[in-house]
């Protein structure tokens, strides 16, 4: 089976594909591919938060460094890990990705669940989840403990 | 679900440096661009100052424009990074105080041309729903810009190349109400060359060059096409044709569009009006009914001023970005929606500082201050985009022998010499004319001095390049 595992530099892009390592069997899984997207029309076309590395003005270079990171949660783990990046509107790039790698699951972060997720329409976990070729694991971040 | 080997390997190297830009793409991004900025807006601006034959104000001006655009994609071509003129004049020069003045300068004159664009939508938007008071169009136009920036629905490449194309339907509808106007002869050519040397310049030479100053916030824009420099494919074939290709094809729209105006409104009324090209299709040339074609041209003049704002709004913020990734500006402008992926710090503080123009713009203006807002803001946007584009060409010439590789438009050097004259010869003239001006572009980089300051005394080093606590926010901890 391909995996893909779908990174928007974020944090929690971080945790899913930890999560995914988390419980899944190596051996049923023969490609990982991490893939990230960039937006040429957005204000911040990629930002890299999981690598540290600093930013040097190009975005493709910020994708790279996150996919990288991303790609070393694997290393060691058994299937081949491959590196994309791709450049559109996110949701649709992963799911053309999804069905261009025939792949068996799409990974992917979804949002806070704050204000922002209730109110705003549209986001990428969202729309995977709606059109994707194949299951989809949605890792949305843990609720905050009570203290 | 597949996992056999069978499956058709997609191409490897293809597939990993896949970009999404092509040239058409670019072209209609350029042309989009640069044809919403200023047409719409201030074509009585220019109308006044020179007079029938302001059609040719509008020519040298984008003629200018283009050759400058030429040194861009030379530049874009050898340096396909988003930051632009800063990464060209610190490639070129190496001064750091220098490249700060210059990155400060571009974001200054975006908000500027955001707060001009503003004022102007609130004018046709008046021509829909008198009502409203200007400044809260205006005030709620950014608002939403904003809001619709942060949520991303401006990164869809098909919702841009759509605005374009109604963008252009509207100065079509103006090129035909011209065309018929001819065809009905009722034309007199004679006002084509006609140049006004009664009023406040004395000499031809000089109301085209004012005229040129004026219609230049028009030609603005282009310079935004390197914000996907980096996605564009096959950069060295794409960026000559459709930067300059864009330019020209505005270039020629402007010079018919103005035609038509000249021919088939007066002078005088053109000069009069706020939102000028509606006067054209108020004429009633068209077998329309007039209300029906004005509200249209007005909705259509609406959307091709929001095409051209949202560039600019997307690009405020993505200048900070870089600056506080580097540390010249505090590291809280780096700050990206977890969920958006948007740099929502700088997005709202773009809008306010853009809020806070109009609202000084329209006080001022109100306490007698005998300023047109649009025109103050469009020249403060000309002023430091001339000072910007002279500075490009220098560094194109400059950088010449340098990183070269085979893939590299060059621009025709002479070519470049006559630009950057032009270039300084309209910033000299617009300073002249309207030294007030000055006071605006001070007071706009004074924005990024004080953020500079702050980064300076408050911030910490490396800041920028801070995360989130893992542990804040993950639900995938190993266990």
């Amino acid at each position: 089976m391909h995996v893909i595992v779908a990174t928007d530099g974020s944090m929690q892009s971080l945790a899913a594909a930890k999560h995914l390592k988390s419980f899944a069997d190596p051996t049923k899984i023969t490609e990982v591919s991490v893939v990230a997207v960039l937006r040429p029309l957005a204000s911040v076309a990629f930002a890299d938060d999981v690598s540290g590395r600093e930013f040097d003005g190009s975005f493709r270079d910020a994708a790279q460094s996150a996919v990288d990171a991303i790609a070393a949660v694997f290393d060691g783990w058994g299937p081949k890990v491959n590196k994309r990046i791709r450049s559109g509107s996110a949701a649709n790039e992963i799911i053309k990705a999804a069905k261009q790698y025939d792949a068996g699951l799409v990974v992917v972060a979804a949002g806070g669940g704050g204000l922002s997720d209730a109110v705003l329409v549209g986001s990428t976990a969202q729309r995977v989840q709606h059109y994707a070729p194949c299951p989809v694991l949605v890792v949305r971040p843990a609720p905050r403990k009570k203290k | 679900m597949s996992d056999t080997a069978t499956a058709p390997r997609p191409d490897e190297k293809d597939s990993e440096l896949k970009r999404s830009i092509t040239g058409r793409l670019l072209f209609f991004y350029t042309l989009g661009d640069v044809l919403g900025s200023g047409i719409y807006v201030l074509i009585g601006l220019v109308a006044a100052a020179v007079g029938g034959a302001f059609w040719i104000a509008f020519a040298l001006g984008v003629a200018v424009a283009a050759i400058t655009g030429a040194a861009y994609a030379e530049l874009v071509t050898k340096y396909p990074q988003a930051a632009g003129a800063s990464l060209y004049v610190n490639k070129a020069f190496g001064n750091r105080p220098l490249t700060f003045l210059i990155t400060v300068s571009f974001l200054a004159a975006s908000m500027a041309a955001s707060g001009s664009l503003a004022v102007g939508f609130a004018s046709y938007f008046s021509e829909l729903w008198a009502a409203p008071p200007a400044l809260l169009v205006s005030l709620v136009f950014v608002a939403i810009l904003v809001v619709v920036n942060f949520i991303g629905i401006t990164e869809s490449v098909v919702i841009n190349m759509l605005m374009t194309f109604v963008e252009v339907a509207g100065l079509l509808i103006v090129l035909i109400i011209g065309i018929v106007f001819v065809a009905q002869g009722n034309a007199d050519f004679g006002v084509l060359t006609q140049i006004e040397t009664g009023g406040d310049y004395s000499s031809p030479a000089l109301a085209v060059l004012a005229g040129i100053s004026f219609s230049f916030f028009a030609m603005t824009g282009f310079e935004n096409t390197v914000n996907v420099a980096e996605e564009t494919i096959e950069p060295y074939k794409a960026f000559p044709r459709s930067l300059v290709g864009g330019m020209l094809v505005a270039g020629l729209v402007y010079v018919l569009v103005s035609i038509a105006a000249a021919l088939t409104v007066p002078v005088d009324t053109l000069a009069g009006s706020d939102a000028a090209l509606l006067e054209v299709v108020k004429q009633g040339i068209l077998p329309f009914s007039t209300d029906f074609m004005t509200n249209l041209f007005v909705v259509i003049a609406l959307i091709a001023i929001t095409n051209t704002t949202l560039v600019t709004i997307v690009t405020q913020p993505r200048i900070l970005y870089g600056m506080a990734r580097e540390d010249v500006v505090p590291a809280v402008f780096a700050t990206i929606h977890p969920v958006r992926r948007s740099p929502w710090v700088g997005l709202i503080f773009s809008g306010v500082v853009v809020s806070l123009l109009l609202v000084i713009g329209t006080l001022v203006t109100a306490s007698g201050g005998g300023i047109d807002l649009v025109g103050r803001l469009a020249t403060v946007t000309v002023v430091l985009l001339l000072a910007i584009y002279a500075l490009v060409i220098v560094s194109c010439l400059k950088l010449r022998g340098q990183d070269e590789h085979d893939e590299i438009f060059r621009a025709n050097t002479p070519l470049l010499m006559v630009g950057l004259v032009g270039n300084l010869a309209i910033l000299g003239f617009t300073v002249y004319d309207d030294p007030h001006s000055l006071i605006w572009c001070a007071g706009l980089l004074a924005v990024g001095g004080v953020l500079f300051l702050a980064e300076y005394f408050f911030g910490g080093k490396g800041t920028g390049a801070t995360t989130p606590d893992l542990d804040e926010t993950t639900a995938g901890k190993e266990a």
